[in-house]
Order: structure tokens, then sequence, then C-alpha cells
């Protein structure tokens, strides 16, 4: 009889411990998950607040935004960007390595982003880097261009140029 | 048993050398297209701004796919990757490519999709599902830039199986130029050393991955590990002085200094060199923190090496120390348990940093300048394990603090909303635009009555127009005089020859001098008018916008009251929520370290139970030596 005893008591603390166990990596596992969920719905709610922010602060008749935008250019490295809107500094950006390799690699930066009022106006950006043997450089490029009573988005565009060892800088309006 | 951790440990290093990957995704599409939210999202995704990129893609998709096919859903993936959602990056990852029609997905997309599923399955240590991953990928599809990296994955799986030909085939198609060579037989050496290769060939395998670290990022770095990993296993194979050429090359000021330093020692021993051992042990423990392990086991080894030199006294004066140290260090982790309590050893390594940068590929910034447990911190950091958990700590650290600025910036937009209708209604009570427009109604009736008058004035191109008063005179007076000569020459029959003559020299000068002023004036005028239409082209618009601001101006604020108090419930929800997540998060982490400094803590104990044995024993034997010798004395 003390036998049985024993050995059911062995039973149940062996059970008890593969249980606690098994109920200590669900719980791992599902803090995990939590913690997942947690991330993805934090993504969706901030795609709420910038659909919310875009469509409060830069409304469809005044909202302006500059682009910055690299072709896959060899022989040039952005380091540095500055805007200067109707004779006014307005933005700048410093790159870091990866956003270089981001531009370069198709993706498009959103440098400035205002409301402005329609009429005609002068941008100015002046872009700063280094070529391929390391010498800085530095581009002025002006646009004018007038503002209705639509959005207006304007690119600083780098791009190569298949005739000179230097790439192009532009600023082109988009449609 | 002491193998089976050097193997272990071994196999930490080299997988420790990939498991942080910079580079996600590679160029499927550019944004060639003027289409902002694509362009944006692929800046963000490239540049590590993985939450950035993920509320972009969930944007583009919400706004209509526009023909990109399941190239957001790669990049989706990518992001949940990079965000550490990695049961939804999986998920992604597999729903794209159980689809085996070319049409859904381009071979080059779902080559990429494998790799990329594969090594994150590698990453996280699920070595079997990666493997059978990364057999899936079609190597010729694959992006060159991957090709390496691919190889290396490749070989380094098929190791791990124990299919030594597919990884030798996998290795020598690895470019001898590229990183993961090195990387390739390093993992190769230690495949060798698991298994009874001839020791000439591991050396040899060994000396490749050194030769070819130079490649690398970092390759100081590397050299010292594959020479700290090859001293290891030489020394735990009995080939002691092999080890000792390795451990010697080990830089003094690297990562593997300690480990390195303490294992030459034990090499040095085994070659009955206890002086020399004497040295590096020295070094070690006058370089480093107490805290540090090796340190600890070189406080005990000192002594018991002293005693093989017979410097029994001095062995007896370093058990003692040993003793003290141990005692101290046994506090110090106490210490840093209750720190871990009161919130002073986790909180400042969290609180300290950046707030924009989270993620699985985010290092976690472990520098807690003046702080006691700064030594610790990187010691326990140097697990896997413990460095996860950490990370998903941070991540929560920094969801806390972007859900705190996203709800201030709610509360900016609602203040901006009421401000704007303020002002609009501002702008309504003062009837604004209504006395404007009036304004430059009398404008341009002000400017139709002068240009009326104007082309009155120009009407005559001799300039009577423009005739000054006394002109005006000279000129009336100047017809009179006309007629009465006229008349008078008729009635009387004088000859006016000489007064015609006269007049017509008079007549001359009157109208040169008003057809000089004419085009002079004329210009001037027309300058005028330019100006002032401008003015009044300009004003007309200024009204024309205004009155266009005045009416969309409702559209700016009407609508988003409600918006904002829906979106800002959800964020204080969700902020709630992250709250329990973050303080279960918290008690595991801190369980973790707790359950380390309790073994640490054991460990010490065990050191210093052995110093105490062994002081005892040393005391024993020392004054038993005097006591006999006293005793030969008596008798003699």
């Amino acid at each position: 009889m003390k036998a049985i005893y024993s050995f059911a008591s062995l039973l149940l603390l062996s059970f008890t411990t593969l249980m606690s166990s098994s109920l200590y990596a669900a719980n791992q596992a599902g803090l995990d998950a939590e913690i997942e969920e947690l991330k993805s719905e934090v993504v969706e709610l901030n795609r709420e607040l910038f659909d919310l922010e875009e469509k409060l602060l830069y409304p469809a008749t005044t909202s302006f935004a500059v682009f910055v935008s690299m072709d896959e250019v060899e022989d040039f490295i952005v380091r540095s960007v500055k805007l200067n809107l109707d004779q006014q500094d307005v933005t700048s950006h410093l790159y870091s390595k990866e956003q270089v390799d981001a531009l370069r690699r198709g993706g498009i930066q959103k440098i400035f982003s205002s409301n402005l009022k329609p009429g005609v106006h002068k941008l100015t950006a002046e872009i700063l880097g280094v070529d391929r043997d390391g010498r800085a450089m530095k581009r002025v490029v002006v646009a004018d261009f007038g503002k209705a009573r639509s959005s207006k988005y304007l690119e600083v565009k780098i791009r190569n140029n298949p005739n000179q060892s230097k790439p192009d800088f532009a600023i082109v309006e988009w449609k | 048993m002491f193998w089976f951790w050097i193997k272990t440990w071994i196999l930490v290093l080299a997988v420790s050398s990939v498991s942080y990957a910079e580079d996600l995704l590679p160029d499927e599409r550019r944004a060639k297209k003027q289409d902002a939210l694509y362009g944006q999202a692929l800046f963000s995704l490239h540049s590590g701004e993985y939450d950035k990129a993920l509320s972009l893609n969930s944007a583009i998709r919400k706004r209509g796919n526009r023909g990109y096919g399941k190239v957001l859903d790669i990049q989706a993936a990518t992001a949940q990757l990079g965000l550490g959602m990695s049961r939804s990056a999986t998920k992604q990852f597999q729903s794209l490519i159980s689809d085996k029609r070319i049409s859904f997905l381009p071979a080059k997309a779902r080559a990429q999709a494998w790799f990329y599923l594969a090594k994150h399955f590698y990453t996280k240590g699920m070595w079997v599902t990666a493997l059978k991953g990364i057999r899936k990928v079609d190597a010729v599809s694959l992006n060159p830039d991957l090709k390496d990296e691919y190889h290396f994955l490749a070989a380094t799986l098929e190791l791990f199986k124990g299919n030594s030909k597919n990884a030798d085939t996998h290795i020598v198609s690895i470019n001898k130029d590229s990183k993961w060579a090195a990387y390739a037989f390093l993992n190769l050496a230690v495949n060798y050393t698991e298994k009874d290769i001839h020791i000439s060939k591991v050396e040899a395998v060994f000396n490749q991955a050194l030769l070819l670290s130079k490649n690398t990022k970092t390759p100081e770095a590397l050299a010292d590990k594959i020479h700290l990993m090859a001293g290891q296993f030489f020394f735990a194979t009995g080939r002691g002085r092999s080890a000792i050429s390795h451990l010697k090359s080990v830089g003094l000021d690297s990562a593997y200094t300690p480990k390195a330093l303490l294992t030459y020692g034990w090499a040095l021993t085994e070659q009955w060199q206890y002086h020399d051992a004497l040295q590096p042990w020295y070094m070690l423990k006058t370089a480093h923190s107490q805290l540090n392990q090796d340190v600890q086991e070189t406080l005990i080894a000192i002594p018991h090496l002293l005693e093989k030199l017979n410097a029994k006294v001095m062995a007896l004066g370093a058990f003692d120390y040993a003793t003290e140290q141990y005692d101290e260090v046994y506090e110090k982790l106490g210490q840093s348990a209750a720190r871990l309590n009161t919130g002073k050893f986790i909180e400042p390594l969290l609180s300290q940093q950046i707030p924009d940068k989270w993620g699985a590929f985010t290092p976690i910034d472990l520098s807690l300048p003046d702080h006691p447990d700064k030594v610790y911190l990187k010691d326990v950091m140097s697990r896997g394990q413990f460095q996860g958990e950490l990370k998903s700590l941070r991540d929560l650290h920094v969801m806390r603090y972007k859900l705190n600025e996203a709800i201030n910036h709610l509360d900016a937009f609602k203040l901006t909303a009421e401000t704007r209708k303020k002002e609009y209604q501002d702008v309504k009570r003062e009837r604004l635009v209504i006395t404007h427009s009036q304004h430059l109604a009398k404008l341009k009736k002000r400017y139709k009555a002068l240009n009326a008058r104007i082309k009155k004035a120009f009407k005559n191109p001799a300039g009577h127009g423009l005739a000054s008063d006394t002109e005006k005179d000279q000129m009336a007076l100047f017809v009179d005089v006309t007629k009465s000569i006229k008349s008078l020459s008729a009635s009387r029959n004088i000859k006016s020859e000489h007064y015609e003559k006269r007049l017509r020299r008079v007549g001359g000068v009157l109208k040169w001098n008003l057809s000089e002023r004419y085009s002079d004036r004329k210009k001037q005028v027309s300058k005028s008018l330019a100006l002032l239409q401008r003015e009044i082209k300009r004003t007309t618009d200024q009204l024309d916008a205004a009155k266009f601001a005045y009416q969309v101006a409702p559209k700016t604020y009407k609508g988003f009251d409600k918006r904002i108090a829906k979106l800002k419930t959800k964020y204080q929800k969700e902020l709630k929520k992250l709250e329990l997540v973050y303080h279960k998060q918290r008690e595991r982490v801190g369980g973790i370290v707790k359950a380390d400094i309790k073994t640490r803590q054991e460990r010490v104990m065990d050191y210093q139970l052995q110093a105490r044995l062994a002081a005892a024993r040393l005391f024993d034997e020392t004054s038993n030596k005097v006591r006999s010798v006293a005793t030969g004395e008596v008798r003699q």
C-alpha cells in the first residue's frame, strides 16, 4: 500500500512538474505574441495618425512638399541638403550612410512639408556631398514655381549624367 | 563536460558574427513613379525606420495598391522582421512563397523571400527549418549581392546537418574577397573540431579563416576571435604549444582578451611553465574587473600555481586575498540584485536608449557611465537570450515613448483645429472678405474712370488733350487771332501774308510742344497704368484666394474633433495595454538577471569554499612542517 502511495505521489509530482514547465513555456510564448500584437497595433495607430496629420496640417489646397531622390549615382555621395524658400531657410538634413543607401535604392525622402499660399515662389536647394575621389562638392539649384489652389510637390533630383563624370542636379515639379 | 562548454561557446561565437544583418531587402522595385507614399516607404525601409515603413506600407494598401503587386507584401514582411515581429513576418513570407505560380511572384522575388525566411530562422536558432528554406533558394535568380551570404548560410546549415559535401560545394562558391568566406571557413573549422579530423587540417582551416579575415569590416576583432577559438580548441585537445601560439596572438585590448589570458595561463600550466603562467593571470587580475568571471577563476588559480611553485606562504596570502575578493564580488552581485528590484539597474539603461531606434536590428546602447552594474551588464549581455529579452523590453519602452508622443501630437492637432475655427469665426464676424471686396470694387471703379479720362486725353494724337490751361488759352487765342486776321483780310482787302506766316510759326511751336509731350506722357501713363493694372490684378487674386480660403476654411477643422478624440482614446487604451505587457516583460528580464546573479553567486561561493579549504589545508601543512621541525629539534 505504501509503495502504491509513493508511486502515485511520484507520478503526481512528475505530472505537476511537467504541467508547470509547459505552462511556463506557454506563458513565455503568450507574452511574445502579446508584444508582437502590440507592435502591430502601434504601427496601425501610427498610420492613422500619419493620415490625420496629412489631412489636418497640410490640407490639399495649401499643401506643399519637397522630396529628395537620387539615381544609382556612383560618383557622388550626398552629405546634406539645405532648402531656402522665398529667401528664408526652411530646413536642412544631414544624411547617414543608411539614408544615402536608401536614396540610391530608390527611396524618396520627404525633406520638407508645409502650407503655401497661391502665387509665385522661389525654392533654392543647396546640396553638399563628396565625389568619387572624396573631394567636397557643392551645388545650388533654383526653381521659380507657381502655386495654385491645389497641392504642389517638388523633387530635388540627383541624376546620372552619362556625358560627364559628375551627376546632374535639378528641381522637378510633380504633375 | 568542459569540452562541451568550449564547443558551445565556439558555436555561439561563430553564430553571433552574423546575427545582426544590416541589410534586409534587395532592390525589388525603385520608386520611379512620382508616388510619394511608395517612395517614402522605400526610403524608411532601407534606412532602417521599420515602424515608419510599415505605417506607410499600410497607408499604400489603404489607398489602393496601384500595381505594386507582391512587392508590398515582401516589404511589409521585411519591415516586420526588422521590428522583431517574427511571427507575422514568417506568416507573411510563408504565404508569399507557398504559391508556386510564377506570375504570382517573380522568380527573383521568390528566391529572395526564401533567402530571408531562411536567414530569419537561422538567426532565431531554428536551423533545421532554416536549412529547408535555404534549400529552396534558386541561386540563379538570387540578387548577386546576396549570393555570397547565401552560400555562407547554406554551408553553415549543411555543416550543422552533417552534410560536409554539400557544405564544401557552397564554401567553394563563395567569392574569396567576400567577408562571408572568412566566416564560412571559421564555421568549417568549428565543424572540424567536432569531428575526428586530423589536427593539421583543422589548423589549416583556422589559418585560412585568419587569412580571409582581412576582408571583413573588423579584421582585428575577427582575427582575435579566430585565435581564441583555435587556442581553446588546441588547449582542450592537449596541444598546448599550438594553443599557446594562437592565444599569444590575441590583442591585449580586445573583447576576447580576458578569456585568452585565462586559457593562455592554463596552457602554460599544462606545459609546466608555472612562472610564465603567472604573468597572464596577474595581467588579467589587474586589468579587469573582479566581476569578470575569468578574473574570478584567476583569483583561485594563482594561489594554486604559487603552491605548485612551493611558495606556500605567498599562496596562503593569495588564498586569503581571493576569499576577500569573493566576498566583495558576492556582495556586489547582491547589490546588483537589490538595484534590479528598486529600478536602479534596468531602468537607467532603458532611459538612455535613443527614443526613435527600436527593432531586432537596433543594438542596445550598453554604455552606463559611472554605474556600478556596467561591467556585469556587458558580461551578461553577451548571452543571446538576455539580449533578445532586453531588446523586447527596450522596444516596449520606445513604444511607450512613441505612444505618449502621439498623444501630445493629438493634443497639438486639437489646438490647431480649435485655432482655425476661431480664426474663421473672427473673419466671419469682421466681414473682412466683404469689406475687402467693396474696397476692391471701388478701386476698380476708380480705375475705370481714370482710364476713360486718359483715353479722352490721348484721343487726339496732336496732343490737344494734354494741353495745360495756359496752352489751352493760347490755342483759343490762336484760333481767335487766325479768325480775326482772316476776316480783316477779307473785309478790308489787307495782305496778311506776314501775319499768317507769323501765326503758322506760333502754331507750329505750340503743336511741336504738345506732340513732344504727348509721346513722353503716353509712355509714362502706359507704365503707370500697367502698374495699376498689375496691382489691381494682385489684389483681385488675393481677394479671390481669401474668398477661396474662406470657403474651404471650415473643411480644415470641421470633423477633426471627433477623429482626434477617437484616436486619442485608442492611443490611451494602447498605452494601458502596453503598461501591462511592459511589466510582464520587465519581470521576465528581471527573472533572467536574478537567476544569472544567483548562478554567479553560487559559483563565487564555490570558489570561495575551495579557496578557504585550500587555505586551511595549506595552513595546516605549513604549521605541521613547523611542528615537525620543532619536534625534530627536541628529539635531537
